[in-house]
């Protein structure tokens, strides 16, 4: 194995799909329409989401990892997908206490956290890339080169913990297609097994996370039709249930006595009976107790059950909404999936089928079913599967807004609606020759915006001096498919169209990741530079080979001008990859990209005639000259508190 | 934005639903940003913005509520909340009494009665819908009261379900 170079630059570039999980990692591909995990030499194919950092500097990920825990307890990084796109403060931050967090210095600095692991210093970002390079590099053993990704996560993640995912990504090197939900992902698993119609609940209880999306299917199309679940909920918390429980028959019943590796190895048994009591009534533990003593705790199924039963309860409330923001009784489906390790517990089935009043769907592992979807719809958006048949159209997971006066949030966009979105909101100033606007835009559903999750906060500036309440501030919001915001506001009312464009971050801005990617890559900026000249030209061959298609099939839409035009550009962008150069590849792609605007549009006005049915073509056919941008084409907001 | 217009429909307040989301599904399936990775940016852009428009339609259409709103809208009457201020002081009476009757099965935790309120909300939902769809189909001016009427309902049943899940 060690002779051959497994990357191949020069193999056919293969989609993959991740499950980034908080326990376990798994990476899967499509191969003959099927997909299929990626299994270590044991023929298992999770990677533990365990990265353990050494005294030389080198990183060590996944089963390895695991046996250096109880050894460094401070060094090596479990479930660091809690920690993702949290910021230092927060309180659920403060659960996990093994790590050595470091303070942080200003409230800028707190909104990502950082731990010390030997020598340095790491974010959760950094953490999560290094399984994901771990995941690339399994796959590029069977594939041998690896093309885009697409990387899943929880449906109940919000903006910060997207963002943060996707910088992994694309830390780990990884082309991100699309961040998919992991409900969304199982079903798309097993939709495509067994291609029924329906109306199905995909109930997700996995390490750290639980999450319940109600979806339908419909000829191919998953519509997502509510979501919910808590982010902070899973198996790791019947993990501490029970450690804690040990932990007192050990004698560290005062917390102040309990070491890391104490804890761990309280940890460690608790979840290795967890697991045994899957299958066996009784299960005995032996640890060593304070003092060199040695405990046996009996475990049976029952005491098991009575003590993780407030932890899987805590799922009701959230199933319950969920089918209320669908508007359906648990008798209106057609089914239950299970997704996650922690349903395998019989205690969790038993507590599914008396919520839903049927037998869940189990015949995909559990484990298993997040990362062969995500495989799937990676397949489907490297356009290598058949595009036409299947289609998902997720939901916005958590309600949008914005703080206005009195600290109350107002709603802009509200849970459950489908993605993409937009929406626009008009504010206007308070004060005379106000020049400056704040805007903080948050996330959740509570009802003060300090109650919830704040994603930006930015102010906008310029404004014309004018009077109190004569200034029109108009800003624009919108959720892409990967559910990430982008918000971009204007003044409208004295005809100066100020445009500014706000990513809300969770904390690292885009030099920070810069400087993380310069870090990451052995030679640096010469690397850096290399891979975006590699990144373009990956870009450009893609445009080029749409444009041809578009050719093919709508080149009746363009005049002999614009036809001959189009092909000249299409020559220059082929000469221009000859170059060693990014410049003359970005400049030929825009001039492209000018030149098949109009057509574009002609080209849209066709498929929605197509997809309509042939009706109303002529109402539908729009010209070209008026499509001004997403702005142009979102409603007013007209609804009101 | 005339919703009814980006899903070719047309504009009736007893909308088909099952047909509006059909629609929106085979429009979603043309113009959904999936469908269009590794296009030109311009592309995707367009495509990105009526994605957009659709899904937007779509929940306007979907909500009782903010249909009317549209339709009244194509009409050219303001459906603004603002506008309807004169409401019927009986509504108003009778809706304040409703809401006292969801303050006591919130302080008597009494979640049958709660389930028998909303019951006979919903029920009186239904009559409310069949009312507005007869004032379209008459004089979509007269469909402004009973859009108030509407509204009060719809809160009155939010309000309920989100004490529903407080309860249990």
């Amino acid at each position: 194995m060690s002779l051959i170079d497994i990357f191949d630059p020069k193999a056919a570039p293969k989609p993959i799909g991740i499950d980034l999980g908080t326990t376990n990692s798994i990476v899967a591909y499509v191969v003959d329409g099927q997909p299929r995990c990626v299994a270590d030499c044991d023929g298992d194919p999770r990677l533990p989401s365990v990265v353990h950092y050494g005294e030389h500097g080198q990183i060590i990920v996944g089963k390895e990892a695991i046996m250096l825990a109880p050894t460094h307890p401070r060094d090596t990084i479990a479930s660091v997908k809690r920690f993702v796109g949290r910021g230092a403060d927060d309180a659920e931050t403060k659960l996990l206490g093994t790590y050595r967090f470091v303070a942080s210095e200003d409230e800028t600095d707190a909104k990502v956290i950082k731990m010390r692991v030997r020598d340095r210093i790491v974010n959760p970002v950094e953490v999560s890339a290094e399984i994901l390079k771990q995941l690339k590099k399994n796959a590029e053993g069977v594939l041998r080169n690896v093309g885009g990704a697409v990387i899943t996560v929880p449906a109940y993640f919000d903006d910060a913990q997207r963002q943060a995912t996707k910088d992994a990504g694309r830390l780990a090197g990884l082309e991100v297609l699309r961040l998919l939900n992991e409900p969304t992902a199982a079903a798309l698993a097993y939709g495509l097994d067994g291609n029924k119609n329906g109306t199905f609940a995909v109930y997700d209880l996995g390490g750290g996370t639980f999450d319940i999306t109600i979806l339908r299917l419909d000829d191919g199309v998953f519509q997502v039709r509510s979501t919910g679940g808590n982010s902070a909920l899973g198996g790791d918390d019947m993990d501490r249930a029970m450690a804690s429980v040990l932990l007192s028959e050990m004698g560290f019943d005062d917390p102040s006595e309990r070491t890391p590796e104490i804890v761990r190895l309280a940890m460690d048994a608790a979840r290795q009976t967890k697991h045994a009591l899957t299958d066996q009534d009784v299960v005995d533990v032996e640890l060593p107790a304070k003092g060199g003593a040695t405990v046996c705790k009996r475990f049976t199924r029952e005491a098991f059950d009575a003590l993780i039963m407030p932890i899987v309860e805590q799922t009701g409330p959230a199933c319950r909404r969920a089918l209320r923001d669908a508007e359906l009784t648990p008798e209106a489906l057609d089914g239950v999936i299970l997704v996650g390790g922690s349903t395998r517990i019989p205690a969790v089935r038993s507590f599914v089928q008396q919520m839903f009043g049927k037998e869940p769907l189990g015949n995909i592992d559990p484990d298993q079913v997040v990362a062969l979807g995500a495989a799937v719809q990676a397949d489907l958006l490297a356009g290598e599967g058949n595009a036409d048949d299947v289609l998902l159209l997720d939901v916005l997971p958590l309600s949008l807004g914005i703080e206005t006066m009195g600290g109350v949030a107002e709603k802009i966009l509200p849970r459950n609606t489908t993605i993409p979105a937009g929406a626009k909101q008009t504010f206007t100033t308070y004060a005379d020759n106000q020049t400056g606007f704040e805007i903080h835009v948050v996330q959740g559903e509570r009802e003060l915006a300090s109650d919830c999750r704040s994603l930006a906060r930015f102010t906008l500036r310029g404004i014309p001096p004018m009077p109190a309440g004569l200034a029109r501030l108009e800003v624009t919001f919108h959720v892409d498919a990967d559910g990430l915001l982008h918000v971009s506001a204007r003044e409208i009312k004295t005809g100066i169209e100020q445009q500014v464009e706000v990513k809300p971050s969770y904390g690292l801005d885009e030099d920070q990741i810069e400087d993380m990617l310069l870090d990451a890559l052995d030679h640096g900026e010469e690397d850096l530079a290399a891979r975006r000249l590699a990144e373009q030209r990956v870009e450009a061959q893609r445009i080029l080979m749409a444009t041809r298609q578009g050719l093919d099939a709508d080149g009746d839409l363009l005049n002999v001008v614009e036809h001959a035009h189009v092909l000249t550009a299409i020559d220059a962008l082929e000469a221009s990859l000859k170059a060693d150069k990014v410049a003359p590849i970005e400049s030929a792609v825009a001039h492209l990209d000018m030149l098949t605007k109009a057509w574009a549009g002609r080209r849209m006005d066709r498929a929605i005639a197509k997809a309509i049915g042939g009706k109303g073509v002529e109402d539908v056919a729009r010209s070209v000259e008026n499509a001004g941008g997403i702005e142009a084409h979102l409603g007013q907001q007209t609804e009101k508190g | 934005m005339n919703p009814f217009k980006i899903l070719e429909l047309e504009p009736r307040f007893d909308l088909d639903l099952d047909a509006a989301e059909h629609r929106h599904r085979e429009l979603s399936r043309a113009l959904h940003p999936d469908r269009f990775v590794g296009r030109p940016a311009s592309e995707r852009r367009l495509a990105l913005s009526r994605a957009i428009e659709v899904n937007e339609a779509w929940r306007t259409l979907r909500d009782p509520v903010r249909r009317a709103e549209a339709l009244l809208n194509l009409h050219g009457i303001d459906s603004g909340e603002t506008s309807s201020a004169k409401a019927d002081p009986e509504l108003l009476m009778e809706m304040m009494e409703q809401r006292e009757a969801l303050a006591e099965t919130r302080a008597s935790k009494d979640l049958p009665r709660l389930r028998d309120l909303s019951a006979t909300m919903r029920d009186r939902q239904a009559r409310v819908l069949d009312a507005l769809t007869k004032a379209f189909s008459h004089d979509p001016q007269t469909a402004l009261p009973v859009l108030a009427e509407l509204r009060y309902v719809r809160r009155f049943l939010e309000e309920a379900s989100a004490l529903e899940d407080e309860l249990l």
